[in-house]
């Protein structure tokens, strides 16, 4: 298990940038470090994945197999995106053949616009990060690490994104990123460390408001086209988790906050196509109507 | 190893960083060994000259090519920072390998010269004594040390000049001294193997020093 252990940063005699850190990564979860800008949350995840040394403390446990996304992957490489992916498979060990082909599931995957065969530097900022992803993604890693990977994604990338994080803790690896946005961090990580100038609290788990009723709503692309930005969780309140598949979200949310979050949605150009109330308070019996589904239900 | 050297080359060329120590490389040779005649160490000694400032341009032109971003993600992927250096240093010399053999041939092409098997094989020693100063010389020199790169420029300037100029300075100038006073190769070799040792030392001395300074700095 990753593990970082009484690990302080600072470039030559500048100021500390992370001060006796603990934290640890099990394996087969997500992990989550937020804070401002600024904060040492780029600098942990260097030391994490072994290109930065910490100045003192110890990271124990990093695996073989690391996979690394950037904060910021600007390639002024002029070669193609699967020749540089093929390129970086066989760094990791892959044979060319088989380095080439992951390299075009890959790029299937997180639906590469531009076409494969285009130069990195021509790509914008969005496909370059789906490239940063994909390299990283080569050789199932045992310890994925991401530095704010939404940053640039469109809303179509951002569930493959998700459903990625998941797949490589479902098989035994740790997933560690990096946002600014609690919002993201609470709804996708099993435990999250805060970073705020240069020390780590990990947070307590949030209380589970079971005894609180829930409600289930999916979420879609509207029909017209467009891409709605990410609705701001946290402002909406109630809100206790957000699964992706493809151009769905599923957000399961207090019944009471129900109003609030349609409200926001469709004000972001999300399309509602229905409205569940939560399986266990239908188990439990409680009075409330079946299913309210509206579909096409977007405004703007 | 050979998956970083197959990157590495990949990157020079689509960047295009080899040719202007390429030009250099072509242009010393044309003017220092055409039309050259007598014995060879001399002009083997031009040669190696010109070797070895291309291979200090070219060493550090392609150890600081990628950005420190892509750099992390080929540290990430080859599990170590010491093995993507040694790659880099490996293409490096692989390229200059091509040019040695282009600076062993050219001057019997284009001079009329009497060849002696210890003539070449005294070429090669030279042409590798410089190919691995230059490299020892290129590394701190390269982004990976000094990111301002004026200021790495005037220092490489001036070990280059340091090398090639300083009276008895071993390994460059003493080895020139030696080509430039001498028409018995064969009387060189043992002298110039020796040279040959210690320009490996300092290019092993050199790479140690840049994976040292480059590791703290991160």
């Amino acid at each position: 298990m990753p593990r970082l252990e009484a690990v302080s940063k600072r470039y030559g005699r500048g100021e500390w940038v992370v001060r006796d850190v603990h934290a640890e990564i099990p394996a087969g979860e997500v992990v989550a470090f937020t804070g401002g800008n600024g904060s040492g949350k780029s600098t942990l995840l260097r030391m994490l994945v072994g290109i930065s040394r910490p100045t003192s403390g110890v990271v124990s446990g990093r695996p073989r197999q690391v996979g690394y996304v950037p904060d910021r992957f600007a390639p002024d490489e002029r070669m193609s995106a699967v020749a540089y992916l093929t390129h970086m498979g066989r760094i990791r060990g892959l044979g060319t053949r088989v380095a080439a082909t992951r390299a075009h599931q890959l790029l299937d995957r997180l639906a590469l616009v531009g076409g494969k065969e285009a130069r990195l530097h021509t790509l914008s900022k969005g496909n370059a990060q789906k490239v940063a992803l994909a390299q990283a993604l080569l050789v199932e890693p045992e310890l994925l690490v991401l530095d704010e990977p939404w940053s640039g994604l469109d809303a179509s990338a951002h569930g493959t994104l998700t459903e990625i994080m998941s797949e490589v803790a479902r098989a035994g690896g740790s997933v560690v990123f990096t946002d600014h946005r609690e919002s993201i961090t609470r709804v996708l990580s099993s435990r999250t460390y805060t970073v705020r100038k240069g020390t780590v609290a990990l947070r307590p788990p949030q209380a589970q408001p079971a005894h609180r009723p829930a409600a289930e709503v999916v979420l879609t692309l509207p029909e017209h086209g467009g891409t709605p930005g990410e609705p701001d969780w946290d402002a909406i309140g109630g809100v206790r988790s957000v699964a992706r598949s493809d151009a769905r979200l599923v957000v399961t949310v207090d019944r009471d906050s129900v109003d609030a979050l349609l409200l926001a949605v469709l004000r972001g150009g999300w399309s509602v196509l229905t409205v569940t109330r939560d399986e266990r308070d239908r188990e439990a019996g409680q009075p409330v109507e079946d299913t309210a589904a509206v579909p096409g239900g977007s405004f703007r | 190893m050979i998956a970083l050297i197959r990157y590495s080359f990949a990157t020079v060329l689509h960047t295009q960083r080899y040719l202007a120590p390429l030009l250099l490389f072509t242009g010393l040779m044309g003017v220092l060994t055409a039309n050259g005649s007598g014995p060879l160490p001399p002009a083997y000694a031009s040669s190696a000259g010109a070797l070895f400032v291309a291979s200090t341009w070219l060493t550090t032109a392609l150890i600081g090519i990628d950005s420190p971003v892509q750099r992390a993600i080929v540290v990430v992927g080859s599990g170590r920072a010491a093995k993507v250096l040694a790659g880099s240093i490996a293409t490096v010399l692989i390229s200059c390998l091509f040019l040695m053999v282009f600076g062993l041939l050219f001057p019997l092409w284009v001079g009329s010269y009497h060849v002696r098997p210890a003539d070449l094989l005294l070429g090669v020693i030279a042409q590798l004594t410089c190919t691995l100063t230059g490299i020892a010389i290129g590394l701190p020199c390269s982004r990976l040390v000094l990111r301002r790169q004026g200021v790495a420029l005037l220092l490489a300037l001036a070990l280059v000049m340091g090398f090639l100029f300083t009276h008895g300075v071993p390994p460059v100038n003493r080895l020139f001294r030696l080509m430039a006073t001498s028409t018995d190769s064969t009387a060189l070799l043992a002298r110039s193997t020796g040279m040959l040792a210690v320009a490996t030392a300092l290019c092993l001395a050199s790479a140690c020093a840049t994976h040292y300074l480059t590791s703290r700095r991160e």
